[in-house]
């Protein structure tokens, strides 16, 4: 469907993009998930028309797109603080673009209350837009970027000012909405459970270029760069010329990792190991944090390298060794 | 001991109160009284005069008018300029957008005559094209038109119009128009479902202050128009100084009142408005990139640069130029009486005058300025009240001002109407909001924190005042002084009724000057007007360099 080609952008003398290439095909949901400030923002807007100085090509179903201002490229774009029109109702707000394509006016009725009922907002038609809660507003943004049948929907941190708790609720019920009405659509998040809960595929992004590439599931127990790692909070990444991490992975199976720049341990290969299995690894226990249901934990190897990993039950009490076993694909190879 | 600090500050307090009692709300009893029982009986005939005489009725109308069309055509200029102003980021912005207010502090006798010595029938527009084009008329015929009129009423509140829209405007943002155009809107659908209805709150604001502005605009229309286009202040002051019929003037001055406290209700109302929407924060701003948007930018700074710039460098040219030549005779003049003038001093000698009220005016000012400042700063009632008490004589008209002074103390116990005082004191009236609305946001951005702090650490309340308040007060200080000085140096409508003989002040005797008999004058009057200008400039500048975002309410 939508095709972007080696788009660089800059401004001023702050460059945001860095000849990034992306695709997104026909109903899929695409993610663009990095820290802010790493350009995903502008690329939506690259996307949507409205910044027009930039390098490279965007393609829309074969076509290039870049001649075509915002107005004509029919994409809806939810907006991160919704810019939503203040003097307009709710109903209005989401009628808008259907006013534009100079739909009939009973169609735009039907269409405006489906879209209440679908957003969940049946009763709020006439009320004023300032008197809506956050969720409210993020609601209606949604209900009026869809309205006109959009040929792409992007979405700039919709749930960016919405709190935690709302949001894992609202992410399902987005990713609901999206999906039924088919539209195939980019959506913009700092927040890894955001990005795992609504894509179907994710790009990692920093620094203005994509890191990764894949499905949520892939992303997250296969990061392929350092960043990535660190940004999806896995903190066991070291550098392979580190000796100490020679005397922890000198014994495994799969010595790979020693042609990477660092390597990753990933927590969810980390285990207690108990008498028999082989190779083990003595660790003293730093120290331990309930996170309701498990536990956060340090330990350090006789090398003196430290490791995070999380444990249903504390083995032994802090301070006192014990032993845990590194699966052979918990040691993962990472690019710079 | 915190007892009797109360009832020092309350003691305190008393003195802008008792100030404004005496030289605001006694003077427009006095001019209820005299409109209303001009024989010591209730006599409503002036009333009756008033609103059955076609011609005071034409006179109420064509107030109303010339109001109306200046207004429309200051938010005409304003309002594409403020989207500009608002939506780009180019080189020199912020100082033209400084430098365009600096009509605000030109006194009206000063741009009345820059604008004649530009656009009059012996201006410098028309010379140009007389030379130019070798005509033996003159193309140019402003002189003593409505157009003129309207011309300088633009000039001076261009920039009101600018500031308001700009801030609103950058403050709106523009992401809700971005999302109309990925909805769909063209540019023709973005003014008329977006902007226009977004930016109309500071639209309405903006045009009823430049209503209220034009409403009482007197120096200009006096000195531009004549008793042709009297308006109401105009008409006040032919009545009362002309014809000496003083029920007549004051039954004028009374609606004068009552029509700018209406507008005054009005205006307080859309501001609320605007202060509601102005939540959020981030400006973004526009690079300058594609030759239409250089078109829009370049064409809005020649505007503002020509507006405000020719007619104060005509101003300057007819005053050093004698007859094509390089010229000071005009400033050399400035020691000596003309022959045939009616003044009593020579001109110079006002410039003294001037300095000495505006000194002291400045100083009272100041001083109950800022006790008025901590009335309102408090909270309750009490804070409220006083601040709609103190902004008073920003509502009211300086040629109301000036007929009260003289109706009202000209006899024991209070008769001033002899003595020079009454020129800085009515001054201090009209600066007093302006030394008001510059330290009260200082006073306000003081956190109570801090003075408990210094209570904590032993400091006695006054201590506290001179050691913490003063020292963070002191920009927004300076900024009201030099307001207070700049106002009074510049005051025309009051200064022409309390300011006689010996102790007039400058924009008096260039309106006479202008009045005088003979070239002579006149030059004189072109002279002392740049002398004026540049004074009045320098505290614009003071002001301006003072300023940060935040000091000053305007």
């Amino acid at each position: 469907m939508l095709q972007i080609e080696g788009i660089s952008h800059a401004y001023g003398d702050l460059v945001s993009l860095r000849g990034v290439s992306l695709e997104v095909d026909g109903g899929e949901i695409l993610c663009l998930l990095g820290p802010s400030g790493c350009g995903k923002t502008t690329l939506l807007r690259i996307i949507a028309g409205l910044e027009t100085e930039y390098s490279g090509v965007v393609r829309f179903a074969g076509a290039d797109i870049r001649p075509i201002p915002a107005h004509r490229r029919e994409f809806g774009l939810m907006f991160q603080d919704f810019a939503l029109f203040p003097h307009l109702s709710v109903a209005d707000n989401i009628a808008y673009g259907l006013k534009r394509r100079k739909l009939e006016r009973n169609l735009i009725a039907v269409k405006v209350r489906s879209l209440l009922e679908q957003v969940g907002l049946n009763e709020l038609g006439e009320r004023d837009v300032a008197s809506l809660s956050g969720g409210q507003k993020q609601r209606v943004a949604l209900a009026r970027s869809l309205a006109p049948n959009p040929r792409l929907l992007m979405l700039d941190e919709p749930l960016g000012s919405l709190d935690a708790q709302l949001r894992d609720q609202l992410a399902l019920e987005l990713r609901r909405i999206i999906k039924k009405s088919g539209v195939s659509a980019i959506y913009v998040t700092h927040d890894q459970r955001e990005a795992y809960a609504v894509a179907d595929r994710i790009a990692v992004m920093n620094m203005g270029s994509v890191r990764q590439h894949d499905s949520p599931r892939q992303v997250y127990q296969r990061p392929a760069s350092e960043f990535a790692a660190r940004f999806l909070g896995l903190h066991n990444v070291f550098s392979t010329t580190d000796e100490r991490i020679d005397a922890l992975l000198g014994g495994a199976g799969d010595q790979s990792w020693r042609s990477a720049p660092s390597v990753l341990i990933h927590p969810a290969g980390i285990r207690l190991s108990s008498e028999g299995t082989a190779p083990q690894i003595k660790v003293t226990l730093n120290n331990a944090v309930y996170r309701g249901g498990y536990y956060d934990a340090t330990v350090s190897a006789e090398s003196g390298l430290t490791l995070s990993l999380a444990l249903a039950d504390l083995p032994v009490a802090t301070g006192d060794a014990f032993l845990i076993t590194i699966a052979d694909d918990a040691i993962i190879p990472l690019a710079g | 001991m915190i007892r009797r600090a109360r009832y020092i500050w309350r003691t305190v307090y008393l003195a802008p109160v008792a100030f404004l009692a005496v030289f605001y709300v006694y003077p427009l009893l006095s001019l209820f009284d005299i409109s209303l029982r001009p024989a010591g009986l209730l006599d409503l005939s002036g009333f009756v005069r008033l609103l059955s005489t076609d011609f005071y009725l034409r006179t109420l109308l064509f107030t109303v008018y010339q109001a109306a069309l200046s207004t429309a055509f200051t938010l005409l200029l304003a309002l594409p300029c403020a989207f500009v102003f608002a939506r780009y980021r180019f080189r020199g912005k912020s100082l033209i957008l400084s430098l365009a207010t600096l009509p605000f502090v030109l006194p009206t006798v000063v741009v009345a005559l820059a604008f004649a010595s530009l656009l009059g029938v012996n201006g410098l527009l028309n010379d140009i094209a007389a030379a130019l084009f070798s005509l033996d008329y003159e193309p140019i015929q402003l002189e003593r038109t409505l157009a003129m009129i309207i011309i300088v009423h633009v000039f001076y509140n261009f920039a009101v119009a600018l500031r308001i829209m700009t801030g609103y405007w950058s403050a709106l943002g523009f992401s809700v128009e971005e999302a109309a155009r990925c909805l769909g809107a063209d540019e023709w659908a973005l003014w008329r479902d977006i902007r226009l209805p977004l930016i109309r709150p500071a639209l309405l604001s903006a045009g009823v202050l430049v209503f209220i502005f034009s409403f009482t605009s007197f120096g200009v229309i006096l000195i531009l128009g004549g008793i042709r286009f009297a308006t109401l202040e105009v008409q006040i002051y032919y009545q009362a100084v002309n014809m000496f019929n003083l029920p007549l003037a004051a039954a004028l001055s009374l609606v004068q009142i009552l029509s700018m406290l209406a507008m005054m209700i009005v205006y307080t109302s859309t501001q609320k408005k605007i202060h509601l929407a102005l939540a959020s924060a981030a400006v973004i701003t526009k690079v300058v990139r594609s030759w239409r948007e250089r078109l829009a930018v370049g064409s809005c700074v020649g505007l503002i640069s020509i507006l405000l710039f020719a007619p104060l460098l005509a101003l300057i040219a007819r005053s050093i130029f004698v007859a094509g030549q390089l010229d000071l005779g005009n400033y050399a003049s400035l020691a000596e009486k003309s022959r045939g003038s009616l003044l009593f001093i020579a001109p110079l000698d006002s410039v003294f005058n001037s300095l000495r009220f505006a000194g002291m005016a400045m100083l009272a000012a100041l001083i109950l300025g800022l006790i008025a400042s901590y009335m309102i700063d408090g909270r309750g009632r009490l804070s409220r009240l006083s601040d709609a008490l103190f902004m008073l004589p920003l509502a009211t008209s300086a040629v109301t001002l000036g007929f009260g002074f003289i109706i009202a103390l000209d006899e024991p116990p209070l008769n001033l109407r002899a003595s020079w005082l009454i020129i800085p004191i009515s001054h201090t009236l009209v600066a007093l909001p302006f030394v008001i609305r510059s330290v009260l946001p200082s006073l306000r951005a003081i956190p109570p924190s801090l003075r408990q702090a210094a209570q904590t650490l032993g400091a006695k309340p006054f201590e506290t005042v001179l050691t913490i308040d003063l020292p963070l007060l002191g920009r927004g200080i300076a900024v009201g002084a030099t307001f207070a000085f700049t106002v009074s140096m510049g005051e025309f409508g009051a200064s022409l009724f309390v300011a006689q003989r010996e102790s007039v002040t400058i924009p008096v005797v260039i309106y006479r000057l202008i009045g005088d008999p003979g070239l002579a004058s006149y030059r004189q009057s072109l002279a002392m007007s740049v002398v004026l200008m540049l004074v009045c400039a320098c505290g614009f500048f003071v002001i301006e360099r003072l300023r940060v975002a935040g000091v000053g309410e305007f």
